[in-house]
């Protein structure tokens, strides 16, 4: 029926699904071809990559599109790029009309607002936006900058909420002003990085190189820092501004290298941060938990193995469904008896 | 002389619109990295692609030495990502590793044979063997001076022999390739092949298993 070598056809994968099963059939018939087989396909092993050649990029294709559904885009961008080349003509004729009057009593009725450009990071997410003057910023997770599209005609002016790291080309000429709802910060020549994310925390400033000043809400009497290098400025929730020299910058900038660095920080702090790094709800059960002060480092690409090691420094457990994340306090059997 | 007024003031706000943009064109944003996002899994991140990357090919080589059809093979892997992309989650982590994955894939492969009808002793055969460990350093160790015996075996074989065995197996042409490349009949290359295969094995046989 086979002979000895039609084995080699099977090792290779040559055959049809129906003629590998008949040469199963008669392999396991025969315990001296079993061993033949064994021995053929340790051969094959140690002297090739692969029995054969497999299609990894064609696989690849087909997998995808089989999920036509999909990812949703990984970034957006907000508002939407305008629909007006899809509208019918007389609309677009009435639209183009009404717009140029509009646009001639807006100039005979300035100063106008400037609309804005809006860029967002959801939770997990991060993104490089390069500026066409070569500015760069980084947007670290769940992060919204805004700038008005007159953008860098006069001034260089962008809104933040959350937190982002600058490397500024500096033009005296058009300062580049970064504002928060606590607080500005207005780069001299530099590389820094502002964190604003929660009413409580205020916003933080820290200067990489360069000189920033920073400054209250608009509102505020202005009571302004001149950070240099290695600097950390902070104007808190009830608009003092307090000024920390010689900092380790690592710690807060290493977010932009993909790792987390917490260096004494309020554990509440810690679980706000995870929680849009990783896209987690973290809770704690216990009030002892949340006056807790820890110093830790994450790097890891799994939420879990973050929260293993934070509990771990912690000497907690945590419980995780889905999103929902609660931080327990482990109970010492010795208590219990 | 409204009208005309109207008209000037409608240049000059082209001229700042035209020259707005101009003094700036779009920004671009692009995405650096993403954290895998846990819960609903949003994006295809980076853990899926390097998974596949790295294992698609050794899990068919796993699934093929059950099933001996390439066709089946391929299937039967494909099958099993698809099932973890559908069914993906917090437990990625720990689903997308390599011990994982081959363990599911020998399930997959068995649940293929069954159905398939395969005969109960090729069953049982399959059955016994037992999915691949992760590789130690000790393994790392031994398989250089595996590939070391392995090349010396090579370069020993007859010339005709050896030739047709390299096109074959480090350079995957086909036996028509190859009998076109030697100028010899596809009959003489499929000998060749056999010769090569047990030669080799009377060689390698106490190192190999």
């Amino acid at each position: 029926m086979f002979a000895e070598s039609d084995l080699l056809r099977y090792v290779e994968g040559d055959c049809s699904p129906a003629e590998a099963a008949a040469i199963q059939a008669w392999i396991a018939a025969d315990q001296g071809r079993s061993a033949l087989l064994d021995e053929l396909q340790a051969l094959w092993r140690v002297t090739g990559a692969a029995a054969r050649r497999w299609d990894v990029a064609g696989a690849r294709r087909r997998l995808r599109a089989s999920d036509a559904s999909g990812a949703a885009p990984l970034l957006y961008l907000v508002p939407h790029r305008s629909t007006f080349w899809g509208s019918p003509w007389p609309l677009r004729i009435a639209a183009a009309v009404i717009l140029s009057l509009a646009a001639a009593l807006l100039w005979t009725r300035r100063p106008h607002v400037a609309p804005f450009r809006e860029f967002a990071t959801g939770p997990g997410q991060r993104a490089e936006l390069s500026l066409p003057d070569g500015s760069r910023i980084l947007l670290s997770v769940a992060t919204r900058l805004r700038m008005p599209r007159d953008f860098g005609v006069r001034e260089r002016r962008v809104e933040l909420d959350g937190e982002a790291y600058f490397v500024i080309q500096h033009d005296s000429l058009r300062p580049f002003v970064v504002r928060t709802p606590y607080g500005t910060a207005e780069d001299l020549g530099t590389e820094f990085d502002v964190h604003a994310y929660e009413p409580e925390d205020g916003v933080a400033v820290v200067v990489a190189r360069g000189r920033v000043a920073l400054h209250g809400p608009d509102g505020a009497p202005r009571r302004g820092l001149t950070l240099g290098a290695r600097d950390r400025g902070v104007i808190d929730a009830r608009g003092r501004a307090i000024r920390t020299r010689g900092i380790r910058l690592e710690s807060y900038v290493a977010w932009t290298r993909g790792a987390l660095v917490f260096e004494d920080a309020p554990l509440p702090r810690v679980l706000a941060q995870l929680g849009r790094w990783y896209d987690l709800d973290i809770q704690t059960t216990d009030r002892s938990l949340d006056a807790e002060r820890v110093t830790i480092a994450f790097s890891f690409s799994a939420a879990d193995d973050a929260l293993l090691a934070l509990a771990r420094v912690l000497d907690a457990r945590f419980t995780r469904t889905g999103r929902a994340v609660r931080l327990l306090p482990v109970v010492h059997d010795r208590r219990r008896t | 002389m409204a009208v005309l007024a109207a008209s000037a003031s409608f240049l000059n706000a082209w001229r700042a619109a035209a020259l707005a943009p101009s003094a700036m064109s779009e920004p671009s944003l692009r995405s650096v990295s993403s954290v895998p996002v846990t819960g609903a899994a949003r994006v295809r991140s980076p853990h899926w692609e390097s998974a596949f990357a790295a294992h698609y090919a050794a899990l068919c080589d796993y699934v093929l030495r059950f099933v001996g059809s390439a066709e089946a093979a391929e299937d039967v892997v494909q099958e099993l990502f698809l099932h973890l992309w559908d069914t993906r989650g917090p437990r990625d982590a720990l689903r997308l590793t390599r011990r994982y994955l081959f363990v599911a894939a020998r399930n997959r492969a068995l649940k293929y044979l069954r159905h398939a009808r395969v005969a109960e002793a090729w069953i049982a055969r399959v059955d016994r063997e037992a999915a691949p460990g992760p590789d130690t350093p000790e393994d790392h160790c031994l398989r250089r001076e595996l590939d070391a015996a392995v090349q010396r075996a090579i370069t020993e074989l007859p010339s005709r022999c050896r030739a047709t065995f390299l096109l074959r197996r480090s350079q995957g042409l086909s036996y028509e390739e190859i009998a076109g490349r030697l100028g010899v009949s596809l009959g003489t290359v499929k000998s060749q092949m056999w010769r090569a295969a047990t030669l080799l094995k009377a060689k390698l046989a106490p190192l190999i298993l």
